[in-house]
């Protein structure tokens, strides 16, 4: 409980000077995709957690990282988290922020994996699809993962919406099985 | 006490006999010649009772040879006789007397030991035979019975061979079922586990080849594929959640034909 009112507390903290810096929706993505790329990394992970590495390290790593591919508000956000020895509830932090921008705009966030980018107006259409699978507003947040192999795999909520070549090869193998 | 009487008759026997050949001894001695050479002379009472004997024999017309003639060797002297007869009276009413009766009593103890004793072993050759009988008996119980049990003993041992036979034909038997089984589930194992494994190398295969021939055109055809599936499934499902599941099912066959595309168009 405590946990959680903190990463909601940070979560809060986090989306007010975004918006207050007039950046939320570049924020919110740059922070959405740092998060992505923080689960699927353990060594970067082991690096930004490890609180026997000095704070000051880890937060030259995150300038190092984010510096020129991120706004420098998405970069100081993530400093302050890391250098406050909060990187291990990152991820979790940025999902809330994002469910909060999400709810600020009466949306809901629906996280897509693919194998490869989607361009802006494959990202229209299918929000606008589920927006009509799902009957609510949602923004797509779209996660980079090869191991989807091809298609695409949508979770809004608790729904989760699978067309990806790796599930069809997963339902396959149970049925040979 | 019967000791004691035996002895004093036997005493009184010897007595009795010996005054009788003392008697006989001096009758034998009356008439027997001086011995020659100063021999001591017979009594005159006995020359006396020849000499009259003599004479009475001359004055009946005999002659002088009659007093010579020798007296019989069988038939004893007249006078023996009568002391003999005398004798043999006396002692035998002396022993009949005294004797007899313990002789009789003790004939009649000894008689009566005697057939005590026959008859004690009379008792105990019927108790013997009868024991005999008893054993004789016994023993041909005891045949019969080691006979019956014998008998038993077969008997039962035949029904023990026939259970252990038929209990070892069913064990034989279940055992045999239950090898068959433990072979049917084998080889049902086997097959499974070896159909899992043709199942994974086979998706494993599957993998590599969508892998190396899934290119970015076949993606976006798959991810184009996607969001009409989930607009059409989202318009038939009326946006519930039932309706997003069906969306899914029909996005993932739309997306699980293609790679199949994808595969192929390569080639």
């Amino acid at each position: 409980m405590i946990d959680a009112d903190r990463i909601d507390g940070y979560a809060t903290a986090l989306f007010e000077v975004a918006r207050v810096e007039g950046s939320l929706d570049e924020v919110e993505d740059e922070l959405f995709r740092f998060a992505r790329t923080l689960e699927g990394n353990d060594e970067l992970r082991t690096v930004l957690t490890d609180d026997a590495v000095p704070a000051e390290r880890r937060r030259g790593v995150v300038d190092e990282l984010l510096g020129n591919r991120a706004s420098p508000v998405t970069t100081n956000l993530v400093a302050l988290v890391v250098g406050a020895g909060r990187a291990k509830d990152l991820p979790a932090i940025i999902d809330r922020l994002v469910r909060r921008a999400a709810a600020a705009h009466d949306r809901e966030v629906a996280e897509v994996r693919s194998a490869v980018p989607l361009d802006d107006d494959q990202r229209a259409r299918l929000a606008t699809a589920l927006g009509q699978a799902t009957g609510k507003e949602v923004e797509v947040k779209v996660i980079i993962d090869p191991s989807v192999l091809g298609g695409l795999v949508a979770q809004v909520g608790d729904t989760v919406i699978d067309g990806s070549v790796r599930n069809k090869l997963d339902q396959l193998r149970e049925t040979i099985r | 006490m019967r000791i004691r009487r035996a002895g004093a008759a036997a005493a009184l026997v010897f007595v009795t006999l010996s005054a009788a050949t003392g008697v006989a001894s001096a009758v034998e001695g009356a008439p027997a010649p001086p011995a020659e050479g100063g021999a001591p002379a017979p009594p005159a009472e006995e020359i006396d009772h020849a000499a009259e004997e003599c004479i009475h024999l001359l004055e009946g017309g005999g002659s002088i040879d009659d007093c010579q003639e020798a007296p019989n060797p069988i038939l004893p002297e007249t006078n023996e006789l009568i002391w003999g007869t005398i004798s043999f009276l006396v002692l035998f009413a002396l022993l009949a007397k005294m004797a007899f009766p313990s002789l009789k009593k003790s004939m009649d103890a000894r008689s009566d030991k005697i057939r005590d004793s026959l008859e004690e072993a009379e008792r105990v050759r019927t108790e013997a035979e009868g024991v005999l009988a008893g054993y004789q008996r016994q023993l041909a119980e005891a045949k019969e019975e080691s006979g019956r049990i014998m008998d038993e003993a077969r008997q039962s041992a035949d029904s023990v061979k026939a259970d252990l036979l038929a209990r070892a034909e069913s064990e034989a038997e279940e055992q045999r079922r239950r090898n068959a089984e433990q072979i049917a589930a084998e080889k049902d194992r086997v097959m499974s586990e070896l159909q899992s494994q043709v199942a994974v190398l086979a998706i494993e295969m599957a993998e590599r080849v969508v892998e190396s021939n899934l290119d970015r055109d076949a993606n976006m055809r798959l991810i184009e594929n996607y969001i009409n599936a989930v607009g059409n499934g989202a318009g038939a499902g009326a946006g519930a959640g039932a309706g997003a599941g069906a969306g899914a099912g029909a996005a993932a066959g739309a997306g699980a034909g293609r790679p199949g595309d994808g595969a192929g168009s390569p080639a």
